[in-house]
């Protein structure tokens, strides 16, 4: 992984929430084609990051490069266009809509041809046939671990080059984890599909991802590729022991 | 499913047991009303007491009591414990799918031919007239509230705007009500947009306080403004609606004379009809077509989860603001209507109680259901009409009703969503069998 130029540049970031700095200036890179995971304690400010990519909070300094262009002052519902497509925390599917509505709501942003969303849509029905099967059914319906396929459905419905994921995994039985990340292992192997994967369960994203990065009260503290990650001592005794799956 | 095995054990027990719930329920009774009711006591013309009994009536409060608490105890295991699904034979099933089907055009149909049944009886005309006046302020609002989850209090203000608008077009500069209709729209919209702004951050109680604060400021503007408003006075003259220019009265150009039949007011009421038929259903159709575009799709998501609409590429600010502001629109079409009907309007005709009718309307009929807004319509203005008799009592029975009909049905009288999007072979899943979940 040696891209002169990464598809997504975070240069000295800073977020904050009133007075609270969330971000306090935070280096991170993805390269076209890479799974990256960002590890760290709850509050460390992963979601953070993850918000601030899509403008919301706004960043007070610093700046967000994608493919070379400076989003950072872009509008929230502007960098969804840019084929950038975000799995939020907490899944946040629209429960009273079935999940055929659910996914055409990914789908609306672009303007893709009936075509490309019918051949978009198979492909979100191989990699999760359990929506096939759930296809009219109200999304409130689904359960912990479908609505969370409903939420990278929807998100995969925009075709889009990264793919932010907020803790996929939370909240759901740990095989239904595994069926989880081994889709977003297909997606990034069979479809080049460049992941960045916020995660607590930091033995499953690191054993994922290329590379990792290690996030503490706002800072970068570690970085390195994944299987380096999971070698650590730190890493073990602060993420992995007593957590492990 | 353990609703079958315990209906067993019930039902195996049932008539003893029943007879001796009913029993003791009759011994209490006796016990309570056998001093209340059995022996009446008052003081003679001397100051000491007297008493007679009166065991005919107690007699019969008993018996009340015996068979009451059996037709309970029959209804209560008819009902099923609270909490288990009730398994709805599939014949009454598909009966219900059925008249679910063709209730819609049913209705039409018939509301289609309300003039013609009820041609010479004036009290149902105006009725209907306020019914189809209240299921378009209802469809309007269902934008608002129903569709993009935007709880707003102070609909009747865009009503208002409306009626103000075509009146004082109408009565300044003499344009006729075809002109003025789209112009109170437009006007109307535009206030919606101008509360949507504020507002933009808002949601739940504190949306719904600022709406409130906005009709009532509305009120006020119309009340204080008196060169322009006419004050409390209102507005009157209003001119009334004409088809196509030919106005609907008794002079020699009017539609009577050209048609060569004899005048009637009626006339005017069925044009008046059909009027508010029409921008009924048009509020209706521009709503289904909306549903169906991603601008329809997104107010609903809107209502769902705005932080997913954002992180989707939804532009929340114009998705809230154009739902303001159609739903404003249908509500100043509305008030243009009113104000050609009634000819006279004063402030006192917006009050917030309008709002609250209105949004009564929308949630008793289930948010976002279209049938539901014209049932619920139906049955609170024509159900308040019907309870007349009962006069002081009316308020009273009204409330009960609603209490009634929400306890029934907590998602409101129409509480299945359609979908809007379809597989090609769709199969069809009802949303009554599956529960809904968030896990």
């Amino acid at each position: 992984m040696t891209a002169a130029s990464p598809l997504l540049a975070i240069r000295g970031l800073r977020a904050a929430y009133g007075k609270i700095e969330a971000l306090k200036g935070v280096d991170v890179d993805i390269n076209a084609g890479e799974i990256v995971a960002l590890i760290g304690a709850n509050g460390a400010g992963k979601s953070t990051l993850m918000m601030t990519i899509f403008g919301k909070p706004r960043a007070r300094a610093g700046q967000i490069l994608y493919e070379g262009k400076d989003i950072t002052a872009v509008p929230t519902h502007e960098i969804a266009h840019l084929r950038i497509a975000q799995s939020p925390e907490g899944r946040r599917i629209f429960p009273r809509m079935s999940v055929a509505e659910n996914l055409q709501m990914g789908a609306d942003v672009t303007e893709s041809t009936p075509a490309e969303r019918e051949s978009t849509l198979e492909r979100v029905f191989a990699l999760f046939p359990r929506l096939k099967e759930r296809f009219t059914q109200r999304g409130g319906t689904l359960s912990g671990g479908e609505q969370q396929m409903l939420a990278i459905g929807r998100a995969l419905m925009s075709r889009p080059r990264l793919l932010l994921l907020d803790e996929p995994s939370l909240g759901l039985a740990p095989l239904i984890a595994r069926q989880i990340f081994d889709a977003i292992r297909t997606l990034n192997r069979q479809d080049g599909l460049t992941v960045l994967i916020v995660e607590q369960n930091a033995n499953h994203a690191l054993k994922l991802a290329h590379r990792g990065y290690v996030m503490v009260n706002g800072l970068i503290t570690l970085a390195g590729s994944g299987a380096e990650l999971l070698q650590r001592p730190e890493i073990r005794a602060a993420y992995l022991e007593g957590g492990r799956h | 499913m353990t609703a079958p095995s315990t209906q067993t054990t019930k039902t195996a027990s049932g008539i003893p047991a029943l007879l001796k719930t009913a029993f003791i329920n009759a011994v209490i009774a006796l016990v309570l009303f056998s001093l209340m009711v059995g022996i009446r006591t008052e003081a003679g013309s001397e100051g000491q007491l007297t008493y007679w009994t009166r065991f005919g009536e107690l007699a019969s409060l008993v018996a009340a009591v015996f068979g009451g608490s059996i037709v309970i105890e029959l209804l209560r295991q008819w009902i099923g414990p609270a909490g288990t699904e009730k398994l709805v034979p599939p014949a009454l099933q598909k009966g219900m799918s059925l008249v679910g089907r063709y209730l819609a055009p049913a209705l039409l149909i018939f509301t289609l031919l309300v003039p013609v049944i009820f041609y010479n009886q004036r009290y149902i005309l105006d009725l209907a007239i306020l019914v189809l006046t209240y299921v378009m302020l209802g469809w309007g609002l269902n934008v608002v509230v129903g569709l993009a989850g935007l709880l707003d209090l102070g609909y009747v203000a865009f009503y208002a705007v409306g009626a103000y608008s075509y009146a004082l077009l109408a009565t300044n500069f003499g344009w006729s009500f075809w002109i003025c209709l789209p112009l109170a729209g437009i006007l109307a919209a535009f206030w919606g947009v101008l509360l949507g702004f504020p507002v933009l951050r808002l949601r739940g109680d504190y949306l719904a306080i600022v709406t409130l604060a906005f009709g009532e400021i509305i009120r006020l503007v119309l009340i204080n403004w008196q060169s322009l408003t006419g004050g409390p006075n209102g507005v009157s003259g209003i001119p009334r609606p004409t088809l196509f220019g030919i106005p609907l009265n008794n002079s020699d150009d009017g539609l009577a004379a050209k048609l060569g039949i004899e005048f009637s007011p009626t006339h005017r009421i069925v044009f008046l009809f059909y009027l508010i038929l029409a921008l009924a259903l048009l509020t209706n159709w521009v709503t289904i077509r909306l549903r169906g575009l991603p601008i329809g799709r997104a107010w609903e998501a809107l209502r769902e989860d705005e932080v997913a609409c954002r992180a989707l590429g939804i532009n929340t600010t114009t998705t809230k603001l154009t739902a303001f502001a159609t739903g404003a629109m249908f509500g100043g079409f509305a008030g243009a209507f009113f104000a050609t009907r009634q000819g006279f309007i004063s402030p006192e005709s917006f009050t917030f109680q309008e709002s609250a009718l209105v949004l009564a309307i929308v949630v008793l009929g289930g948010m976002g259901s279209q049938l539901g807004v014209a049932l619920a319509a139906l049955t609170m203005i024509g159900g308040f009409e019907l309870f007349r008799g009962l006069e002081t009592y009316r308020m009273l029975v009204f409330g009960w009703a609603m209490v009634l009909i929400m306890i029934w049905r907590p998602r409101g009288l129409v509480g299945h969503r359609a979908p809007t999007v379809y597989l090609k072979k769709a199969q069809a899943i009802s949303s009554d069998l599956v529960k809904e979940g968030h896990g």
